[in-house]
């Protein structure tokens, strides 16, 4: 297929922001497809994880090295059981090192279908809470994430949710108050194994 | 879903002030704040509505807050008939220290209808406390709302990135 975009005899490259030519449909689905066309205020899909309700497991990491060039990403997660009613949790890799100590602080508020409201918070919990699962597969947590400043060295990373369970809900932020690049992210509960689907998007030029 | 930018700015120099239009259809809007830090310490940022190019600084606007906090007793915060809606609460401005948060707006080019606003907001304080701040408000007259303003409680606004998107 021609590269040349309606040039004659010379092929042109393509990129974000810098887009020249004359362009067809295919063209531009190609591009877009490549991360080449420009179309500002996407919210992409970069990946979705899945750890089956047959092998559960204690973690589960998104790919390394995923989360440019986007300032917050989203994340949307749904069917997440625990085999021990734990706290599920972020944890961030920092230039590729896993941040494993007491160093996230959260706050987030719940209340009950039976009228319980309550606070839970921490400023030394070793991940970075955002609900407490249940080992029923009909009380599966589900919910949202946006996480902020994860890219930028300069930056604390910092987070808010809003999730659901049969019979309760949850909201909060949180921080990892820690200047540093984050270039994964963990999903991990506190005990047991979980199962569960996540779906980290980019929020690009937020 | 779908996201369509409309307008953005990215503050890197103090400025008292950033607007963001371009709300011309019944959808829903979205806006971020990302790394918003007041040019004076422990200040929060407000919002106002823009109706045919101007902020609308009247008594109309009601807001209801939880104020999420790392180390104590969570606060509410509400008020109603106030000239601006509040964003987030005390931001610091040292190192590391900044608001973050996500904002959808209702019926704003609705004349017919008022504008309501949800919010969640993360921030780490002028004492670098973990907060959050998450609620809704309303903007008590029905007119057709075609942008908003952000401004810092005083003084200004140091720097952040403002954008505002359709949700299509």
């Amino acid at each position: 297929m021609s590269k040349e975009y309606g040039y004659i005899g010379k092929e042109v490259t393509q990129a974000f922001r810098s887009n020249k030519g004359i362009f067809t449909p295919q063209d531009i689905i190609e591009l877009d497809q490549e991360n080449k066309w420009t179309n500002f205020g996407q919210l992409e899909l970069i990946e979705t994880v899945t750890l089956a309700s047959g092998s559960p497991a204690n973690t589960l990491d998104f790919s390394a090295n995923n989360l440019t060039p986007y300032n917050v990403h989203f994340i949307t997660y749904h069917s997440l059981i625990n085999s021990g009613n734990a706290e599920v949790g972020f944890r961030f890799y920092e230039s590729g090192v896993l941040e494993s100590g007491s160093v996230y602080d959260y706050a987030l508020q719940y209340g009950t279908t039976g009228g319980s409201f309550g606070e839970s918070r921490s400023q030394t919990n070793p991940r970075a809470k955002f609900g407490d699962l249940s080992t029923a597969s009909t009380e599966s947590c589900n919910g949202y994430a946006y996480l902020y400043n994860l890219t930028d060295s300069t930056k604390y990373s910092f987070y808010t949710f809003h999730n659901h369970r049969t019979g309760q809900m949850e909201f909060g932020s949180g921080v990892l108050d820690q200047a540093s690049e984050i270039t994964q992210i963990q999903v991990c509960v506190a005990s047991g194994n979980f199962s569960g689907t996540l779906s980290l998007y980019g929020i690009r030029f937020a | 879903m779908g996201l369509l930018q409309v307008s953005t700015n990215t503050v890197t120099s103090a400025v008292a002030s950033v607007t963001l239009t371009g709300i011309n259809s019944d959808d829903v809007y979205m806006l971020t704040i990302n790394n918003f830090v007041p040019s004076t310490d422990a200040q929060d940022f407000k919002i106002r509505v823009v109706e045919s190019g101007s902020p609308n600084s009247t008594s109309n606007y009601d807001y209801a807050h939880k104020l999420l906090r790392s180390d104590t007793t969570y606060n509410n915060t509400s008020a109603t008939n106030q000239t601006s809606f509040d964003g987030t609460s005390s931001t610091g401005n040292a190192t590391g220290e900044c608001s973050n948060g996500i904002f959808y707006i209702y019926n704003a080019n609705n004349s017919s209808e008022f504008t309501y606003f949800t919010q969640e907001v993360v921030l780490a304080s002028h004492t670098t406390l973990l907060a959050g701040f998450q609620g809704g408000g309303v903007f008590t007259s029905a007119s057709q709302v075609e942008g908003v303003q952000i401004f810092p409680g005083t003084d200004n606004i140091q720097s952040g990135t403002f954008t505002l998107f359709k949700i299509i």
